[in-house]
């Protein structure tokens, strides 16, 4: 038997398992993990405990941002930081949408600009600027679309979007020239996002927000709010400033930081251990998909799946290599997440730069797509975490439904960076 | 349910997870340890530290050994770095050749095996590689450590949210903090990765060294392949020896210019933050591709994979590929016969600077003997002439 | 030195989260989640990767 088809059967019988125990009620996460030891198994690897638990590792340090980060969130709002800079903005901007639309999109694209990561976008803005949006007459679905979409654009936008320093890591191309040409889709696709799913006409009900938002605390002001922030932003613009005489601090220990601090002014005494725990049991599903999906990744690369996968995809015709950029960028982000950079990414740049396009440009324009992978299952990352953040009732798809119209805009601009490269070549500065 | 079903269900629950615990720490464990010996050649007159160039780093991991092979008559001096990326094992390899067989006869030559020994210490996560592998020898074989590009995360963490190069402040992937071949010149009061560089950097400084070459393997997707990338005080001592091997060693291998704008690479910084030559080599290890289908030892040491071989039919490789791969034989070959051209020119050129380099084997020495049989027997060598990496 | 520190303080404090939360958990799915989660932040504690 060729190595194609023993590998071929070895994906089915990760698919198939897969959809069975989908089929059985299990969850997501676990059903990823029943795949990669049915493929482990299927792969003559036996069940091989380096490679699982080697996986298991490959977020590790994305989990930790996740759980400090909502930890600090967790205890803005029990403090009840959160409805008060939430009063706060309506009392102020209710008026004048379009300055407020502006403000809200700059809120959610700052976070993930600066860290890359657009968890950090849901966690530390989102879950605030979805209630303000509720008030303003948007229904829960349509304002998870907003958060997500300006989500996934914060983590492309720059200085830091991951897919491209990866990806251009892996081709020994320097990250310079990324700046305009990752910042002008990002915010023009942001604006017209939240243009888009957001406008209306109808006025803020204020009174009615006022009565039903969770009363702050007197004690509470904005230096008790902000001082958590303030201290999380000194700690990023430090490393930033002075990066070789700042010890190197990391994300996960800057959150800590900023929740220390929530912690110590908040006005109401808080359970520590007891927030913590909340915290660990509601990002559960989400821990548990990074880390599962991490094994799935280890035992396909063991088998020789990931690169079946890989193959396959770069050998198609460059027509349908380009048309079907759209698809296949964020089905592999929706799989590997920021593995699909390495797998897919650097092969994909050489072959642009083969046929003479701008692989600064090309590669811009594919870190724009990419984050839309983060709402599609197996992992739905983020699109998930702000279902979660919004705090939404509505059954996820709705989430999904909202994002088609931004979502399919972003593929086009996108593809059109891809196609028309070499014409934007001005846009790097070089 | 019974609290006493819960418990049991927790119980087998727990214990499963245990045993996977168990399996992966051991093996973890066991490849971080795992020794590698290295039987000096007779021409090795003396092992000095890293750190005897850079205290810094002084009981870390990264304090690796430094091979000095003096010639009896002066001339001048060559480093070679093997382990830079130690999941580059050609290039930790055809150091062990160096420093178990070469005699110096003028001048001197410094060998590190493992520049970046941290790195040769993990693997790379989602990566699958095997945590070692064994060239045979006609005594047995001998087992080395799979490594990774970036050093260990038990020896260096956590990682920045972005990381900013020093001296050119350029912003880097973060996990190229942990990246040896992104972190050159290196600074004092840096990383461990950071201060191994500075100690690198030092080590060139105080030896007065005059060629640097920092050994390497790439996937034959990446466009730096089979080449010699050269910093402009080196050009046309590598397009020379590019054009000569090419001629007469029985391979290709091309001349690259090492671009000003990409920093922290060994080829950019050494040659402009101290007065050595820099070059890097790289030789094909399809290993590395993104496109490569099973991942195991065989595929380390053969080269061979068909997912590979049709990503090379449909034009996507900048090294040819076919059913006959690319054994470590062959990688290690091409490695020690440039290093042995690049000598052989430099001393034609300066001969007030010669390095005379003998009982090293060429191309098609090792391509017809094997690697194994240039590895000398631990058990049979003097205790005193073995050291560990 | 001190950094690394607090990161396998805070390493060994989430892993205390989570074996506290599987010990409470009723739900099989859950329980078998929280100890595949549990290996890094073991691993990592006892300095084997």
């Amino acid at each position: 038997m060729s190595i194609f088809a023993s590998t071929q059967i070895i994906l089915a019988v990760m698919v198939v398992t897969y959809i069975i125990t989908k089929a059985l009620k299990v969850s997501t996460e676990l059903s990823m993990f029943a795949a990669a030891i049915a493929g482990a198994l299927a792969g003559g690897a036996g069940i091989p405990a380096r490679h699982i638990v080697e996986g298991a590792f490959t977020y590790l340090d994305i989990i930790l941002i996740f759980i400090t980060a909502t930890l600090f969130m967790n205890i803005l709002k029990e403090s009840g930081g959160v409805a008060y800079v939430i009063r706060g903005i309506l009392r102020k901007f209710h008026r004048n949408k379009v300055v407020l639309f502006v403000l809200i999109t700059f809120l959610l694209l700052i976070p993930g600009a600066l860290t890359g990561a657009g968890s950090v976008t849901v966690l530390i803005t989102g879950s605030m600027i979805a209630v303000v949006l509720g008030y303003m007459g948007i229904s829960k679905p349509k304002t998870a679309a907003i958060i997500f979409i300006l989500a996934g654009l914060s983590a492309a936008a720059p200085p830091v979007s991951l897919w491209a320093m990866i990806t251009a890591a892996g081709v020994n191309m320097p990250y310079v020239g990324f700046f305009l040409p990752l910042l002008i889709p990002c915010l023009l696709l942001s604006l017209l996002t939240i243009f888009i799913l957001g406008w209306s006409k109808k006025p803020v009900n204020l009174k009615k927000a006022l009565e039903e938002l969770p009363e702050a605390s007197p004690k509470m002001n904005w230096l008790r709010v902000f001082l958590p922030f303030l201290v999380f932003l000194l700690l990023v613009l430090a490393g930033r400033i002075w990066p070789h005489s700042f010890p190197v601090i990391g994300l996960p220990l800057m959150f800590m930081a900023a929740a220390s601090v929530s912690l110590l002014l908040s006005p109401v005494r808080l359970n520590f251990l007891k927030i913590s725990r909340e915290t660990v049991h509601q990002l559960l599903p989400l821990i548990g998909t990074l880390t599962c999906v991490g094994i799935l990744v280890q035992i396909m690369t063991l088998t020789g799946v990931r690169g079946l996968i890989a193959i396959t995809i770069v050998t198609l015709p460059l027509i349908v290599v380009l048309l079907t950029l759209f698809l296949v960028l964020p089905v592999s982000e929706a799989v590997l997440m920021w593995g699909a950079a390495p797998v897919l990414g650097v092969p994909l740049v050489l072959l642009f730069n083969t046929i003479g396009l701008n692989p600064i440009i090309a590669l811009a324009g594919m870190s724009v797509i990419w984050p839309l992978g983060d709402a599609l299952p197996p992992t739905a990352i983020i699109g998930r975490l702000t279902h979660t953040a919004v705090e939404m009732r509505e059954p996820y798809s709705r989430l999904l439904k909202y994002c088609l119209i931004p979502g399919a805009i972003i593929m086009i601009v996108g593809t059109l960076m891809v196609v028309f490269s070499k014409k934007l070549a001005f846009l790097t500065l070089l | 349910m019974s609290v006493k079903w819960l418990f049991i269900r927790k119980g087998i629950s727990a214990i499963s997870g245990l045993i996977l615990l168990v399996f992966a720490g051991v093996s973890f464990y066991k490849s971080r340890h795992l020794k590698e010996p290295v039987v000096l050649s007779p021409g090795v007159s003396q092992v000095k530290k890293l750190s005897e160039y850079f205290t810094g780093i002084k009981g870390t991991i990264n304090d690796s050994n430094v091979y000095i092979l003096e010639g009896e008559k002066p001339g001048g001096t060559i480093l070679l770095i093997g382990g830079t990326h130690p999941e580059e094992p050609a290039a930790r390899l055809t150091t062990w050749i160096f420093t178990e067989n070469a005699v110096v006869e003028q001048g001197k030559l410094i060998v590190i095996n493992s520049a970046n020994r941290s790195a040769s210490t993990v693997t790379r996560l989602g990566g699958a590689y095997p945590p070692d592998f064994t060239i045979p020898t006609s005594w047995g074989g001998q087992k080395f450590r799979m490594g990774d590009r970036w050093s260990n995360p038990l020896d260096q963490w956590p990682d920045p949210e972005v990381y900013i190069h020093y001296p050119s402040r350029q912003e880097l992937a973060y996990v190229d903090i942990r990246n040896l071949n992104r972190t050159f010149p290196g600074r004092p009061n840096g990383t461990l990765t950071e201060k191994t560089c500075y100690a690198l950097t030092q080590l060139i400084r105080k030896e007065k060294v005059d060629i640097v070459i920092d050994l390497h393997e790439a996937e034959l997707q990446y466009p730096v392949i089979s080449t010699i990338v050269a910093h402009q005080n080196g050009l046309d001592l590598a397009a020379l020896a590019s054009m000569i091997i090419s001629g007469t060693e029985g391979f290709n291998i091309g001349v690259e210019y090492s671009p000003p704008a990409l920093h922290g690479l060994s080829h950019r910084e050494i040659g402009d933050h101290t007065d050595a030559i820099s070059l890097l080599l790289e030789a094909p290890e399809p290993f590395l591709d993104a496109t490569r289908g099973r991942t195991d030892r065989a595929l380390l040491l053969e080269g061979k994979d068909e997912f590979v071989v049709k990503a090379g039919r449909h034009g996507l490789l900048f090294e040819k590929m076919d059913e006959n791969g690319w054994p470590i034989d062959v990688r290690i070959g091409r490695h020690c016969s440039t290093i042995l051209q690049i000598i052989e020119l430099w001393s034609e050129e300066k001969p007030d600077k010669t390095v005379k380099v003998r009982e090293v084997p060429r191309y098609t020495d090792v391509i017809e003997k094997g690697t194994g049989y240039f590895l000398r027997n631990p058990a049979k060598a003097d205790p005193k002439k073995i050291y560990y990496e | 030195m001190i950094i690394t520190i607090l990161y396998y303080l805070l390493t060994g404090y989430i892993a205390f989260l989570i074996i506290w939360n599987l010990l409470k958990s009723k739900k099989w799915q859950e329980e078998i989640l929280y100890i595949i989660i549990l290996l890094p932040f073991l691993l990592r504690l006892f300095r084997l990767k």
